[in-house]
This record gives C-alpha cells, sequence and structure tokens, in this order.
C-alpha cells in the first residue's frame, strides 16, 4: 500500500511529459521491448528459479519439483 | 478503509511474474500507435545446463554432476482480430548427481568404492559406514583426529572446519508442461486466461492464472494485474539404497509402502501443496526514450514445500565417558550420527517488490536495460537481485546483448549444514523419540543456505528478412557463499558453478503472411497446396521448387510397446524366455522382461531451397524414453539383481539429420525425388543405469539409449502423383550405419523401408489418407563395452562385466524384425484467413505384423504428428 501511494503521484507527475505517439519511434525498437529475449529469459529463469530461495514464489506459472 | 484493504490484497504481487507478464502482455499494445500487436509465431528452443563437480575435499566425486537437456515450443495465434491464443510444450530431461547431506568432512560422506584395489566408484554414507560416531570439544566443534596410519594411534586433534556435501546420483527423469493462455484485447485493455500442467515421475503440478492489463493516460501508463493457483501433488519414491540410512519418522504420516509385488517393501512419500499468487505491474513512458516500470507481488504457499530427498545430518551428542582414555580431556563428547528427511514450515509468505529501467542510447541505436528485485519471505529469507542488458543492434539484423546479473539471498531460520543436539539416542532408525530433540523444522539444502551469485552471458540474434529469427544464448553462473551481501555465507565447499546455452528458432508468421500480400501471397499458398499431401508420418516427400523458399516443420512421433512377448511372429511364453531369450553367453537365461515401452520424439525440421531442384534439411531431434520391467514367470525376483524399481527413464537430444533433396523427375501430376543424408550421432549411447542396492550397474538397455552412436547413411526415393481429389506415392528409404560399433560398443542393425499411400481430398483443405509399410531391420550388431564392477551376489566381491544380461531387452539379438504397418490419416492445409501456409497432420500407424528378432515387446501403434509452414 505504502509504494503504492509513492508510485501512484510518481506516476501522476511524470504524466505531464507527454509523449506524443509519432514520438515514440524508438520506444517502439526491438531493443526496448521489456524483455528483449523472452526464450532465454524463460529458461534462465527456470535454472535460477530451482537453485535459488526467491525464484520458488514465481509459481502459477508452471515449473516442477526442481528438486534436482 | 476496508474496501482500500481489499484492494490491496488484490494488488499484491509478484514482481518477477509481473514484469513477465507484463513482457508477455505489453511490447506493441502499450506503446499504441508507434508498435504493432504482438505477432503470431512459433517458437522452439533448445537448452542445456550444465553443472560443476562439488568439492568434496580430499575425495573426488566419481559421479557426473547434474545436466538437464530442456526443449521447448510454442506458438501464439490470432484467433480472430482480438482473441489470441498461445500454448506452449516444455521438456526437461536431467541426471547426474546432486547433494542429499551435508556433514563435516570427518563424517566423511562420500566414501571411495575400492573392491579388490581397484576404484569402482564413490558411495553416499549417510548413516551407516566409517566413522559412525563424530567426536566433538566442549563448543560441540566437530573434531578432526589425525590417525598414524600403522599404530592407529591419534597423532594429533584439530576443529574440523571443512564440510562436505554428501553426493547421490539421480538418475535420469523427464518433466513435461503442457500451458495455454486465451485473450481478449479492446484498443486500451486486455484480459487473459490460462493454465496447464507440469508432470514428472515424482511430481505433478496445475495451475491456472487471470491477468488484466489496461492502457490509460493517452497510453503512456499500463496497468496489470495477476491471479494465479497452482496445486502440487509429490509422489517421491525413495531411493532404496537411502531407505536403510534415512530417518523418515517425521513423515511417518506421509509415508505408504509401495504395493508393487514385484519390489521389496518401498516407501513413497506423498505430500500437497497450494500456491496462491498476485501481482501488480505498472510501466510508464516516461520519455520517448526511456521507461520505467514497477512490480509488487505477494505468494502464498501451503502444505509440503520440502524436498523429498534431500537429509539433514543429526549427531546425538553425549559425554564420551571413558571411551578414549588419555583423550578424555580433549575429547568431551561425541556424536552418534543419523540422517533425517528434511522438514520444512507448511507456510511460507512471500513478497516481491521489483523496478526496471529501459533507455534507449541514441547514438549506439542501443538500449540498457536494468533491473533490480527484492524478495522478502517469512522462512527468514531476504534476497536481491540486480540485472543488466545492453541491447545492441549491430545492422543486417544482427543483435548482440551481454548480459550481467548478481542475486545475494540470506540463508532460512532452519538452515543448519548439519545439527549437533545434546542428547543420548541409540542406533535403531525411524525412532520416534528422536523427533523430541529436533527442531521443528530443519533443511540443509544449499538454495535455503546464505550465499552470493554472479552471473553473465551473452545473446546473439539474427532476423532474416523473411520473418525468420535465430537467437543463441549462454550464460555462467558462480554461486559462492562470500558472494553474499554483507556476511554470514555458507562455506566454500557449498560453492559450484554452471552454464545454461540455448539455440532458438522463431518463425513470425504475420511478419511472413504481411511480406506475402497481393499475388504473391496466392502464389505461396498455392505453391503450399501444389503436389500431393503427404501423410504425416512420410519425410522427404516434397521438393520445394522456388529458389529462397524456407519451411519450418515441428514432427512429433510416439511410439508404444506394451502386452505380450513375441518370439519370431509368436507368441512367447516365459518359460521360453527365461531359457533362451538371454543367450547372449552360454548357460545364461533371463530373469525379466519389459513391461511396457513408450518413445517420445521430437524433431524440428528446417529446409531450405538454394535453387529449383534442391532442397536443404536440418532435423535435430529430440527423444524421451521410459520403460518397466517385470519379473518373468517362475523367477523369484531379486532385488539385488533384476532392477525393478519403478520403472527407467531416459532423454535428451538424439541424432541430428542432414539432407539434402533433389528433384530428379516433375512432370504433370507426377513427381520424383530422392534424399541423400546422414544421421550425426549427437544423441548420448552411454547411458548407465544408476547404482541401487549397493551394486554398480552397466548400461541402460539398448532401446533405451537416445542416439544410434554411428554415423548413418539414410538415402530415399520418393514418387507422388496427383490428379484431381486424387493423390497417390511410393518411397523406398533405407538406413546404413556407417561404423561397425559405436562408442559403447554396438551398433544398431541397418534398415530398409518400403511405403505406399493414397490420399483423397474430402474438402479443398482438408484430405485422408491410407498407407501401408513394410519395413526390415537387422539386430544389433556386437554389445556393450563391458564395465567393471563387482558382480557378486554376496558379500565377497568378484570383479566382472556388470552390465545387465538377465533382461530380455539387454540381448543384441532381440532387437530388429519384419513389420507391416496400415497408416490412418488426416492431412489439413489452411487455404486462408491469418494461417495460410500452415499444414497440420496426423497417422495413427496400426500394427498389422510382428515377425521380431528373438524375443520382443508386441508393438501397439505410432502416432505422428506435424505442422509445418512454408515461406
Amino acid at each position: 500500500m505504502k509504494l503504492l501511494l509513492i508510485i501512484l503521484p510518481l506516476v501522476a507527475s511524470l504524466s505531464g511529459c507527454a509523449v506524443a505517439p509519432w514520438e515514440r519511434g524508438n520506444l517502439a525498437k526491438p531493443q526496448m521491448a521489456l524483455d528483449p529475449n523472452p526464450m532465454q529469459t524463460e529458461l534462465l529463469g527456470h535454472s535460477h528459479g530451482s537453485r535459488e530461495a526467491a525464484g520458488a514464489g514465481s509459481s502459477g506459472t508452471g515449473g516442477g519439483c526442481g528438486c534436482y | 478503509m476496508a474496501a482500500i484493504k481489499g484492494k490491496n490484497k488484490v494488488l499484491a504481487s509478484n514482481p518477477l511474474q509481473s514484469l513477465t507478464a507484463a513482457a508477455l502482455l505489453l511490447p506493441g499494445v502499450m506503446l499504441g500507435v508507434a508498435q504493432a500487436a504482438e505477432d503470431d509465431e512459433f517458437n522452439f528452443q533448445y537448452g542445456r545446463y550444465e553443472e560443476s563437480h562439488r568439492n568434496l575435499g580430499d575425495i573426488k566425486s566419481q559421479f557426473d554432476p547434474i545436466s538437464v537437456d530442456s526443449l521447448q515450443a510454442g506458438s501464439k495465434i490470432s484467433l480472430t482480430d482480438r482473441v489470441k491464443f498461445a500454448f506452449n510444450f516444455i521438456q526437461d530431461t536431467w541426471g547426474g548427481a546432486t547433494p542429499i547431506s551435508t556433514a563435516p568432512s570427518v563424517r566423511q560422506g562420500n566414501q571411495p568404492l575400492v573392491v579388490n584395489n581397484t576404484l569402482v566408484g564413490a558411495t553416499p554414507y549417510l548413516q551407516t559406514g566409517t566413522p559412525q560416531v563424530v567426536y566433538f570439544d566442549n563448543q560441540l566443534n566437530p573434531l578432526k583426529a589425525v590417525m598414524d596410519e600403522n599404530t592407529g594411534e591419534i597423532m594429533s586433534l584439530g576443529v574440523d572446519k571443512q564440510l562436505a556435501h554428501t553426493m547421490a546420483l539421480a538418475s535420469p527423469e523427464t518433466r513435461k508442461e503442457g500451458n495455454f493462455k486465451l485473450g481478449y484485447e479492446w484498443d486500451e485493455a486486455a484480459i487473459d486466461v490460462g493454465g496447464g500442467i507440469s508432470s514428472e515421475r515424482d511430481y505433478e503440478s496445475r495451475f491456472g492464472n487471470l491477468g488484466g492489463r489496461w492502457d490509460f493516460n493517452q497510453k503512456l501508463t499500463s496497468l496489470n494485474l495477476g491471479l494465479s493457483y497452482t496445486n502440487s501433488d509429490t509422489f517421491a519414491r525413495q531411493d532404496h539404497d537411502a531407505s536403510t540410512y534415512i530417518d523418515y519418522v517425521g513423515y511417518a504420516r506421509n509415508m505408504k509402502d509401495t504395493s508393487d509385488v514385484q519390489i521389496t517393501k518401498g516407501r513413497m512419500l506423498t505430500g500437497n501443496r497450494q500456491d496462491w499468487a498476485t501481482n501488480m505491474g505498472l510501466t510508464q513512458i516516461l520519455s520517448k526514450d526511456a521507461l520505467l516500470k514497477f512490480g509488487v507481488g505477494y505468494t502464498r504457499s501451503t502444505g509440503y514445500m520440502a524436498n523429498p530427498y534431500k537429509a539433514v545430518t543429526v549427531f546425538f551428542v553425549e559425554p564420551v565417558g571413558g571411551q578414549v582414555g588419555e583423550y578424555s580431556e580433549t575429547i568431551p563428547y561425541v556424536g552418534q550420527v543419523k540422517a533425517f528427511l528434511e522438514k520444512r514450515p507448511d507456510l511460507r509468505n512471500q513478497w516481491n517488490f521489483s523496478t526496471g529501467y529501459v533507455q534507449y542510447i541514441n547514438p549506439l541505436d542501443a538500449a540498457l536495460h536494468f533491473d533490480y528485485r527484492f524478495f522478502h519471505d517469512d522462512w527468514g529469507i531476504n534476497a536481491h537481485t540486480f540485472e543488466a542488458d545492453w541491447v545492441q543492434p549491430l545492422g543486417a539484423g544482427w543483435t548482440v546483448t551481454p548480459r550481467v546479473r548478481y542475486y545475494s539471498q540470506d540463508a532460512a531460520d532452519f538452515y543448519k549444514p548439519y545439527l549437533a543436539v545434546m542428547h543420548a539416542t541409540d542406533s535403531d532408525l525411524n525412532n520416534k523419540k528422536d523427533l523430541n530433540y529436533l527442531p521443528a523444522n530443519y533443511s540443509s539444502d544449499q538454495r535455503l543456505s546464505g550465499y552470493g551469485a554472479l552471473s553473465g552471458g551473452l545473446v546473439l540474434t539474427k532476423q532474416f528478412a523473411k520473418g525468420l529469427t535465430l537467437e543463441t544464448g549462454f550464460e555462467y553462473y558462480n554461486h559462492k557463499g562470500s558472494f553474499k551481501l554483507g556476511s554470514g555465507g555458507e562455506g566454500d565447499y557449498a560453492d559450484f558453478s554452471y552454464y545454461t546455452a540455448n539455440a532458438a528458432l522463431k518463425v513470425n508468421l504475420e511478419t511472413v503472411g504481411r511480406g506475402m500480400s497481393g499475388g504473391e501471397h496466392d502464389h505461396h499458398a498455392m505453391h503450399h497446396n501444389h503436389g500431393a499431401p503427404l501423410p504425416a508420418g512420410v519425410m522427404f516427400g516434397h521438393v520445394m521448387t522456388t529458389p529462397g523458399d524456407i519451411m519450418i516443420g515441428y514432427r512429433y512421433m510416439y511410439s508404444r510397446q506394451d502386452g505380450r512377448m513375441l518370439h519370431g511372429h509368436e507368441l512367447a511364453a516365459d518359460q521360453d524366455i527365461v531359457s533362451n531369450g538371454c543367450n547372449l553367453e552360454p548357460g545364461l537365461t533371463c530373469r525379466t522382461s519389459p513391461a511396457f515401452m513408450n518413445m517420445h520424439m521430437h524433431m524440428l525440421d528446417i529446409m531450405y531451397a538454394p535453387t529449383n531442384w534442391l532442397n536443404l534439411m536440418v532435423m535435430p531431434q529430440f527423444m524421451d524414453m521410459d520403460m518397466k520391467v517385470r519379473s518373468l514367470g517362475g523367477v523369484t525376483p531379486d532385488v539385488n539383481r533384476d532392477h525393478l524399481h519403478g520403472g527407467h527413464e531416459t532423454g535428451g537430444v538424439g541424432d541430428t539429420g542432414l539432407y539434402a533433396m533433389f528433384k530428379l523427375y516433375q512432370g504433370a501430376g507426377h513427381d520424383i525425388n530422392m534424399g541423400v543424408g546422414v544421421t550425426a550421432p549427437t544423441g548420448a549411447v552411454d547411458i548407465k543405469l544408476k547404482r541401487m542396492h549397493t551394486k554398480d550397474e552397466g548400461y541402460i538397455h539398448y532401446g533405451m539409449q537416445l542416439g544410434s552412436g554411428t554415423w548413418d547413411f539414410k538415402p530415399s526415393i520418393t514418387y507422388t502423383g496427383k490428379v484431381d481429389d486424387w493423390s497417390w506415392g511410393a518411397q523406398l528409404n533405407g538406413t546404413k550405419r556407417l561404423e561397425n560399433r559405436n562408442q559403447a560398443g554396438f551398433a544398431f542393425g541397418d534398415q530398409l523401408q518400403s511405403t505406399a499411400w493414397g490420399s483423397y481430398s474430402l474438402f479443398n483443405w482438408l484430405s485422408a489418407s491410407v498407407r501401408g509399410i513394410y519395413t526390415v531391420q537387422g539386430a544389433v550388431k556386437h554389445q556393450f563395452n563391458a564395465v567393471i564392477g563387482d558382480t557378486s551376489e554376496g558379500s565377497t566381491p568378484i570383479m566382472g562385466d556388470v552390465n545387465p544380461k538377465e533382461g530380455s531387452m539387454d540381448n543384441p539379438k532381440n532387437y530388429g524384425g519384419r513389420y507391416w504397418d496400415v497408416g490412418f490419416g488426416l492431412n489439413a492445409t489452411i487455404p486462408s484467413g491469418s494461417l495460410t501456409g500452415n499444414t497440420f497432420s496426423v497417422e495413427w500407424l496400426q500394427p498389422v505384423e510382428d515377425d521380431v528378432n528373438g524375443y520382443q515387446l508386441e508393438r501397439n501403434g505410432t502416432l505422428n504428428a506435424t505442422w509445418s509452414y512454408g515461406f
């Protein structure tokens, strides 16, 4: 909740700096995608998830026992 | 306030997930007019994970460390402009050595196994073995005594600061997962629902999820919400060898005796766990060159969350009394060793907070990605993850991305490398009284220890003009106690490293479709409809005749053998198999035969036409197999001799095919083409059975190896014809082994197959086929190289070849034969719409007659399913 209280005003303040649709060319480039390499990210995520305690949180997206 | 609270609960979340969800949903729509919606695509990825050897102190483990082969194939398609559907298939096969417990080195958790002065392996020791006791000082530090080799006298004493993992081998096991997502998109919002199932021998997980996205503020801001539920069952058969050493008293209620009469009393640990996860993500465009993202997540996990194969070493310590004579003053305590299956709390609340920043670097046309994530749970773990990627396009479709990542976590409250409790015990296993002296939870799993990990790697992608993208990546990961933020990391005995490598292929179906508008599109649609539709089980049937054309295909084959044993084409009685089925050596009789065997093959099919008469093809294969063995009638099952322990599994990369196809003749309605090629022996043929029942085992059965191990020549010649709605064809293909034996000592027999089919178009997009197939395959030549080990059934070792020879599937003569099959198939080619050019086909092969070499299991049938897309 506290985080939301911080984020929302921040967003509100940022919304002043409008970026017109025709100015979004750079944002649309593949290198600017939130995850430019989703397949590798998924594979590495699976390795990290089976070796790190914090990886266990991302359930609901499959996975397995990772018991090895 | 109540309302806000309620809302807050829903909004709490898992940031990694929210970022992933954002990544899946956002690119495109969020950015509004500048970027198109996520395109339809087919993707395929192979990944390899390989761990380093562990530091075991003075002893070097004989076992190969854990390695994992992963295979992933998926597709995203638009069912309508607004309805999107995505599905994925994922398969991992792993095997190798992994820590099962930790103890001071003086405990000697890994002991070299020496028989007749020959080192034949290393064995994990959890309870029995020497020494069963360890001495402790007043601070309960374990003491290491240095003995004089000749007199046995203690030369010196010191605190034993060196810990070591006890390593045990896990035999190969395969996990399979299928998942889907169905979404609906509005101009400024989207919702999706998804689910899936993940299944492996000892664990099954079912999950469902809901997600939503809302763009506002002129699409400068985007909000994601997600909710997921996972329900997972553990049903872990405890290792026979470990059963006598691991104490299961903490799990008396979760253990059930396996009812399999063919196995001496076994134990199965069962448990259920449920996870509810929620997440919220916010993405904000900051300027025309930068964006920022936040995520929060909460996951509540309940139920059995421990690892069913990991044990904690416990020393029950008591005053040593007068046992050690003159050392009584320096050695005040002695500890009796036991190993208990680990216990974890049955509730875990986890929180995630994450943020990320993406900046476009104008002069270099590059992008910098920076992410940070904080994790906190009520097991006492706080973790930080920092990650930075630099995505650098190089021109001509090439992009290189260096990635670096740092991770650090605290230890869980109940993590202890080992326990020393001040109380005496007896040497009995599963003594309920012991529980009174243990904490409520205990684990020595390295994943719950305090450590840091530094990893880095590179991704290289090449986008081809036709919407085909190839990607390859590598990551090296270094786990060290000393890398932990702050102090208190685990000792260096637990350090290890691994690498992950991947190769992926993506076909952007939209780009291809857009690139072929108008007449050209029609041309392609027609091109791929041209000629005769081929039954799914026929390969090398078509040659593409437009130079520059590419075809991507995916083939899946499943075949099963089950039920009756055959000798030639007649049923074989068990007694006959016992007497004659294992005649590899004089006097040898059979004790077991397969009860069933399943084989799954996934094959990627990449085809390119450099000219109008030549096509080049690459076909990597991925195999996985499982087999269950039964005792033959009249044979008393002997668990020390027959490997009857719940089935065998193998899986991973198979052989890789490299082919050239030539158009020999093309006339009105008649085509003849020829294929020549080889398969490279990329599939493993040296997979061994796990050491069981204190006996080493040799190579696993010939048919369970992943490849042929030899370079094989594969010629084919195909004729196809077509008139109106009718089409037909015939093919002759062969496999000639180019080597006499492979590295494991044998070679599969050569094969010749002839087939002919007829097909009728029911509609312009759907045809049905009937096919006859006759196959001749030779028996296995030679046999596995000898594996030297202890072949005795008693306690006195006798050295010899430990390869299994008492199962009918272990006799090279029981391979190959002459087979008749009939195939029934359907073939659909999408003529219009967004999936134009996609061909789907399925075929069931029904065995008509088997005439097997030696003694073999009857075949039940084979399913072929293929998808292909030409552009």
